[in-house]
């Protein structure tokens, strides 16, 4: 995975119902081997965030910044497919931007805001980020004891196919 | 509570199961006791098109002591491991965390396969195959691996087998000398799962100081782990009224533990020192 990877994952222990979900908070720091710039552009890419969003398979322009999208999100043998809107809000080129998902399949609903800033560490970028997410119907009262650990792999997913990305960027932009 | 639509095909020998997991690939599931993956067929939260059935393949459950060498075949049920005459003598570790598991429905049709090929980061087997040091031996399309436990469990429900591989065997060597073991576990009153278990080998030398130290934690964090703070806390030393809850101390550094429901993270470490000094005081006890 990442250089310097630490995913912490605070959960806020309450009973999900199958209306309001279960809720999430997760926090981490990623440090990245690439400039902050190209980090920034790699993050704002439709075509970078679909392959950095775990289970992503088609990711369709709707407007500026929002985009129709298709995961098959899981861990192991346990997978749901959604039909989710993804858009970037708040842009602060290279610092700062939020990026919002919201899923509905049938196994639940998978609502999620990530709030990621970034900054300069040398010739790396260091990204921190605090995320909410929200998760209901079958996923969250069956699947609750796995929640947190899930929410925890697919950042860490996201981050590490973001290295991966990131370093090659300049090259195919 | 009615699965998706699947083909169902049993294979009869270890060659064809490969032939077709490389044939149906991801479409495919491997089904082994299914007590994990029935449960989430009937939810729908997993849907594969194809479910190989292992349960025909009778030379895949088996419990053999070769010259101090213990090999579990990968079918082998749970009942048959808490069962065993071979393990209760080698390595009682191992039926004390199969009588532990689950419910009698579950541990006669569960194997040990299944249970670490799942990788349920709250399932009983990954502490014993971790606190053993045990390795798991897979087939692939290219032949047999080992994988030392150590290194299996990747993280929540993702292992080190790859795709088109399946695991044929766990086998480790026997504990020697002044062997004491114990597995401990708080229980989920309703899954049975682990929501602390510990794992726990130690080996005594002539003197009765503590010689080499296994230690396998599951539930606590999205993985089973090895506790080597603890391990290399207790070797050299006297297991005593001393050094046993100082080392159990150490079972949650460094660990990032699992939040839910029952157990907030704070008090999951809690229990999982509280259990680790249980585990080690019988183990212990056990070694004199």
């Amino acid at each position: 995975m990442g250089l310097a990877t630490r995913i912490r994952v605070i959960s806020v222990p309450s009973m999900p119902s199958v209306v309001e979900g279960l809720n999430l908070k997760i926090e981490g720091t990623q440090k990245i081997a690439a400039p902050r710039e190209r980090v920034f552009a790699a993050l704002t890419n439709a075509a970078v965030l679909q392959k950095c969003i775990p289970g992503c398979e088609q990711m369709e322009k709707t407007g500026e910044n929002q985009y129709d999208a298709k995961l098959t999100a899981g861990v192991g043998p346990i997978k749901g497919v959604f039909t989710a809107t993804i858009s970037l809000a708040d842009i602060t080129a290279p610092s700062h931007y939020k990026l919002v998902v919201e899923g509905k399949g049938q196994p639940g609903f998978v609502k999620g805001t990530g709030e990621l800033n970034l900054a300069e560490d040398g010739e790396n970028t260091s990204i921190q980020y605090v995320g909410e997410i929200n998760v209901g119907g079958l996923l969250a009262s069956v699947g609750q004891r796995m929640i947190q650990g899930a929410a925890g792999m697919m950042a860490g997913r996201f981050f590490s196919a973001l290295e991966q990305e990131a370093k090659t960027y300049s090259k195919v932009s | 509570m009615i699965p998706a639509n699947f083909d169902y095909i049993a294979a009869k020998s270890l060659d064809e199961a490969l032939s077709l997991l490389a044939k149906h690939k991801d479409d495919a599931k491997l089904l082994a006791g299914g007590h994990s993956l029935l449960p989430a067929m009937k939810l729908r939260l997993a849907q594969p098109k194809v479910l190989i059935d292992l349960g025909k393949i009778k030379d895949l459950a088996y419990i053999k002591d070769e010259g101090g060498q213990i090999r579990i075949g990968a079918m082998t049920t749970h009942f048959q491991i808490e069962t065993s005459d071979v393990l209760r003598r080698a390595c009682p570790l191992f039926p004390e965390t199969a009588v532990n598991l689950g419910d009698m429905q579950v541990r006669n049709k569960g194997t040990i396969g299944g249970s670490v090929a799942h990788a349920d980061p709250a399932a009983d087997w990954p502490a014993a195959v971790i606190a053993v040091s045990a390795e798991i031996v897979a087939v692939g399309p290219n032949g047999e691996r080992v994988i030392k436990a150590d290194n299996f469990f990747v993280d929540m429900l993702t292992t080190a087998l790859q795709p088109g591989e399946i695991i044929k065997e766990i086998r480790f060597a026997a504990p020697k000398g002044r062997v004491g073991q114990s597995y401990m576990k708080v229980r989920h009153p309703a899954s049975g799962f682990a929501v602390v278990g510990v794992a726990v080998t130690v080996a005594l030398d002539g003197t009765g100081k503590c010689q080499s130290a296994g230690v396998g934690v599951t539930g606590v964090a999205p993985k089973p782990y090895r506790a080597p703070a603890v391990e290399s806390e207790l070797k050299g030393k006297a297991l005593d009224g001393t050094t046993l809850p100082a080392a159990a101390a150490l079972v949650t550094y460094d660990v990032n533990a699992n939040s839910d429901l029952f157990a907030t993270a704070d008090y999951r470490k809690h229990l999982a020192q509280v259990y680790t000094r249980r585990a080690l005081e019988t183990a212990a006890s056990r070694a004199k």
